[in-house]
């Protein structure tokens, strides 16, 4: 009998129910798919330590997911407020025809277990479509192959999703239990009758809120601007906490600044039914200005994410280029006069290592000269640039590489060998990419003097192909000298580069990474320092962070913006049905259909724009500030990924707007 | 306006406002239909201030909806100032219940998020009138009907009888041609219900508004130059007013409502 009552409460406020349904549909599917990422390792083509690495982003997709469930846990349990609330004359009603409050719980539960189990199944069966989709997004982010199309189920995400789910469900429902419990009846069948009240009166106090909120705002803004992404700095917590104050005391005195403002002006006042999308959103923001701030904040989170996580990967994408030219390299660093060991080969031979004929590789010597970076560069540098070169170390002395060394380590990956002259040097970096100023010295210096001799510059522009492959250090700079350089050359490391020309270059790759990941723990020569990488572990290294970065930041993105744009559209559609009988005396006393679906679209534009438009100001102040840090490689990242943010908000922020006019619209229409 | 909206009357011109003729309407499909109005004519002239009688169940109510362009008849036609609202499209019908008819329920019907002020403006700006004169207008308006006081509160913090008042200040600002009035003084008590009538009849008077009520209530319809008395879809008799003070008339009107069968419990 109760389950019957539940099932056609749920059956007939399925349109209450609609965005609530598809907001917890859409979560699951997401949860699903992002914890499922580890069981594409089926179906990707990845080598011993890339399995390794999903099992790493596994783990932090699995931390961000109890963060995520947080987040929709809260939004869960604000829809079911809000939709019980929404029931309290219907809740009345049976309580006045003598049905005791146990059986209104009973019956509310078996309502929240339809809807629970309902959008659990159809969320984990989309969950399961949409997460093929991003096995194959997987494999393009970590540049891995896919060895062949599998239909993947992860069943320990479906579990894990069930779990997950079940376990706010049960929350929801012990809530809804303690909200009921509070109801006194005479409230429940008066709900509707009951006026907002307006907490902010006073014209002149509102004005003041609002004044105070720009002025915090500003502050806010210049504080972080100046202090930039600085956690550890105390004015940074500072102008944070600033910037959520100041966010809520502009959605706390802004509807009734707003209205005192727009009041002076008549011709708006008094236009079509200007005057009631006024009062009726001035009613709602007065009490809703929490929730406006938190969606506010949320977006604004949602677009720096997102922002940051396109810079990091726009900024190593292009760091990584010409960094890979060869399947493995190593380094053997000389750090002291009388090392034993100099000569990589020897180490080599003393590691037992032998290379197999189709694994061809050559031998090359680094060596520094008596001139730094910044006596070449100096000059083109501005001062936040020389300060950002010695941060990172790069202002030292140059290195360089003799002309017969290098054509061999390019020969090697089948370019041809170039010729230099006695007094010619080669410029070999990708320092372009960091500023302007390479570009500037290539353009206006011809020559390099090093230990009193002139050297001119043979390339006009400098080659961007490193001489070996390498996840550490992925700026580069070299000059290729002629073989009999008369300058003094300090032996600064030997090095090896491989190609692996096998039929199973895997099986290369997993000797060679073992053995390069071997000797950084080797004791017995602790003393000597030797790094090296295959091309796989780059890729790794450096597409593995983006890829971490990019999962987490559209994870959590989309989380936001689902939650933020389904509390807002839950929001209004609740208002609408709570103002059908203005409504309808709107009709009575001869308003068009024209004019009232104006009117909705103007309140629904408003409701939507107005946290956006706040969070997109905000986002622009934290846009420059993660800019700052990725600046010297992402200047063109802007437009690229504000174009990528801009059409995640259109699609779902959009839709969800378009959603609640087109739910309005009947709302009203059909009553 | 048509030569034959025009009559003479008393031998002063009149201006023929609404005019019901032969109107019918019934509710159900086939087999099962019941006459909510069984063939109903009158007519209703300018600065006329008409009440409609009858019990429960008698078609008062649907005959307001049908005059209001709320619902519509099955046959017949009305013709409001000349027009026939039984033939209009729905858009016109929109655009002439906006600028021909003002409305005043029983449950008043006032938005609850907007002040009085703002209430009575509201039917001025659907009606898309200057920004500069609306001001104006509803100062007059306020002062005739003795709302200045009220402008700036919001209905809750109204009494019934202001809340009437602003309904009726909302109805008349737009000077429609036809008032339609459902139980103006339902949810009044017989103070305010006094008061709101004064007012009605002092409108009536000065703007030559004419007003067509329905009701129940014999001491409101007391107010009422001419009543008709509706039972079973069909008038059951007419009283006009006359030269009789306003205690003869409602006497009469008692008399008709016992006849009726209408209890006359209803009286206060």
């Amino acid at each position: 009998m109760f389950s019957k009552i539940s099932l056609n409460n749920v059956k007939r406020s399925f349109k209450d129910y609609f965005i609530y349904f598809i907001t917890l549909t859409f979560a699951v599917c997401i949860f699903y798919s992002f914890n499922s990422i580890e069981a594409q390792n089926s179906m990707l083509e990845m080598g011993k330590n890339t399995i390794a690495f999903m099992s790493t982003l596994n783990k932090l997709i699995a931390g961000a997911s109890v963060f995520v469930a947080f987040v929709l846990g809260g939004l869960i349990a604000y829809a079911n407020n809000f939709l019980i609330k929404k029931r309290k004359k219907e809740l009345g009603i049976y309580m006045i025809l003598g049905m005791p409050k146990g059986k209104i719980s009973q019956i509310l539960i078996i309502e929240t277990i339809i809807i629970g189990l309902i959008s659990l199944v159809v969320g984990v069966i989309l969950g399961i479509l949409v997460s093929q989709g991003l096995s194959i997004i997987t494999a393009k982010l970590l540049v891995v192959n896919i060895s062949k199309f599998k239909f993947i189920i992860s069943v320990s995400a479906v579990i894990k999703t069930t779990v997950y789910f079940s376990i706010m469900f049960l929350l929801v429902m012990i809530l809804n239990q303690r909200t009921i419990s509070k109801y006194k009846l005479i409230d429940m069948l008066n709900a509707s009758k009951k006026n907002e009240k307006i907490k902010l009166k006073s014209p002149f106090l509102s004005i003041v809120i609002f004044l105070l909120s720009v002025v915090t705002l500003v502050v806010a803004y210049t504080l972080i601007l100046k202090i930039g992404l600085n956690p550890e700095n105390i004015l940074f917590i500072v102008s944070i906490l600033m910037g959520i104050i100041g966010t809520l005391l502009f959605f706390f005195s802004l509807s009734n600044f707003f209205i005192h403002a727009v009041q002076k002006n008549r011709k708006i006042y008094f236009k079509d039914l200007n005057i009631f999308v006024l009062r009726q959103i001035n009613n709602k923001i007065n009490t809703n200005f929490l929730s406006m701030t938190v969606i506010c904040l949320m977006i604004f989170l949602t677009i720096t994410l997102l922002f940051t996580m396109f810079s990091f990967k726009g900024s190593y994408d292009k760091l990584i280029k010409g960094n890979t030219s060869f399947d493995a390299s190593s380094q053997l660093y000389i750090n002291k006069e009388d090392q034993k060991i100099k000569d990589i080969k020897e180490y080599m031979d003393l590691m037992n290592f032998k290379y197999d004929n189709y694994e061809k590789h050559v031998f090359f010597k680094e060596y520094k000269l008596n001139i730094t970076i910044s006596d070449l560069l100096n000059k083109y540098l501005t001062e936040t640039e020389k300060k950002d070169f010695e941060e990172n170390y790069l202002d030292g002395p140059v290195s360089t590489i003799k002309l017969s060394d290098y054509n061999r380590v390019i020969q090697l990956k089948g370019q041809s060998p170039i010729n230099i002259s006695e007094d010619e040097v080669i410029v070999v970096s990708n320092y372009e990419q960091m500023n302007s100023a390479l570009e500037s010295f290539m353009k206006n210096e011809s020559t390099i003097n090093i230990d009193n001799k002139v050297y001119s510059i043979k390339n006009e522009v400098p080659i961007k192909e490193n001489i070996v492959t390498t996840g550490s250090y992925l700026d580069f700079f070299y000059l290729i000298v002629p073989d009999n350089f008369s300058g003094e050359l300090n032996l600064y490391s030997t090095g090896f580069n491989v190609m692996f020309e096998s039929k199973d270059p895997k099986q290369s790759e997993e000797i060679f990474s073992n053995f390069l990941n071997d000797i950084s723990e080797n004791v017995e020569y602790t003393s000597i320092q030797v790094v090296g990488n295959t091309i796989e572990d780059v890729h790794l290294r450096v597409h593995g962070s983006t890829t971490m970065i990019v999962f987490l930041g559209v994870y959590l993105g989309i989380v936001f913006l689902v939650s933020s744009a389904a509390v807002l559209a839950l929001q209004q559609l609740s208002d609408i049905s709570d103002s059908l009988n203005r409504y309808n005396t709107l009709k009575k006393i001869g308003v068009t259909d024209k004019l009232i679906n104006k009117a909705i679209l103007q309140q629904n534009l408003i409701y939507f724009m107005v946290p956006l438009a706040l969070a997109i100001i905000h986002s622009i102040v934290g846009m420059i500030v993660i800019n700052r840090i990725f600046s010297a490689y992402s200047s063109s990242i802007i437009g690229s990924s504000s174009l990528m943010i801009s059409l995640a908000l259109v699609i779902i922020y959009g839709g969800y707007f378009y959603a609640t006019y087109v739910g309005s619209k009947n709302i009203v229409r059909n009553s | 306006m048509s030569l034959s909206n025009k009559l003479n009357y008393r031998g002063i011109t009149m201006q023929n406002i609404l005019n019901v003729e032969k109107i019918e309407k019934y509710y159900g499909n086939k087999g099962n239909t019941t006459k909510a109005i069984d063939n109903i004519s009158f007519k209703v002239d300018k600065g006329e201030f008409v009440g409609i009688m009858g019990p429960s169940g008698s078609g008062k109510t649907t005959i307001l909806n049908c005059i209001s362009t709320i619902d519509n008849v099955t046959t017949g036609h009305i013709i409001i100032n000349g027009q026939d609202i039984t033939t209009l499209k729905v858009k016109d019908i929109e655009k002439f219940r906006r600028d021909e008819l003002g409305f005043i329920f029983q449950d008043f019907n006032l938005l609850d998020t907007l002040t009085a002020y703002e209430n009575i403006a509201l039917a001025l700006t659907i009606q898309k009138r200057k920004n500069t004169e609306i001001d104006n207008i509803i100062k007059n308006i306020a002062g005739k009907l003795e709302i200045t006081d009220v402008l700036k509160k919001y209905p809750f913090q109204m009494s019934g009888g202001q809340k009437q008042r602003v309904a009726s200040a909302r109805a008349l600002v737009t000077e429609p041609s036809l008032i339609l009035a459902d139980e103006p003084t339902g949810a009044l008590d017989s103070k305010s219900s006094r008061l709101l009538l004064d007012s009605f009849e002092k409108l009536n008077k000065e703007f030559q508004s004419t007003i067509l009520m329905v009701t129940h209530d014999a001491f409101t319809a007391s107010y009422a130059h001419r009543i008709l008395f509706i039972k079973d879809g069909r008038i059951f008799n007419e009283l006009i007013r006359g030269r009789d003070t306003r205690k003869e008339f409602f006497n009469k009107i008692i008399e008709i409502v016992t006849l009726l069968g209408g209890d006359s419990g209803d009286v206060f």
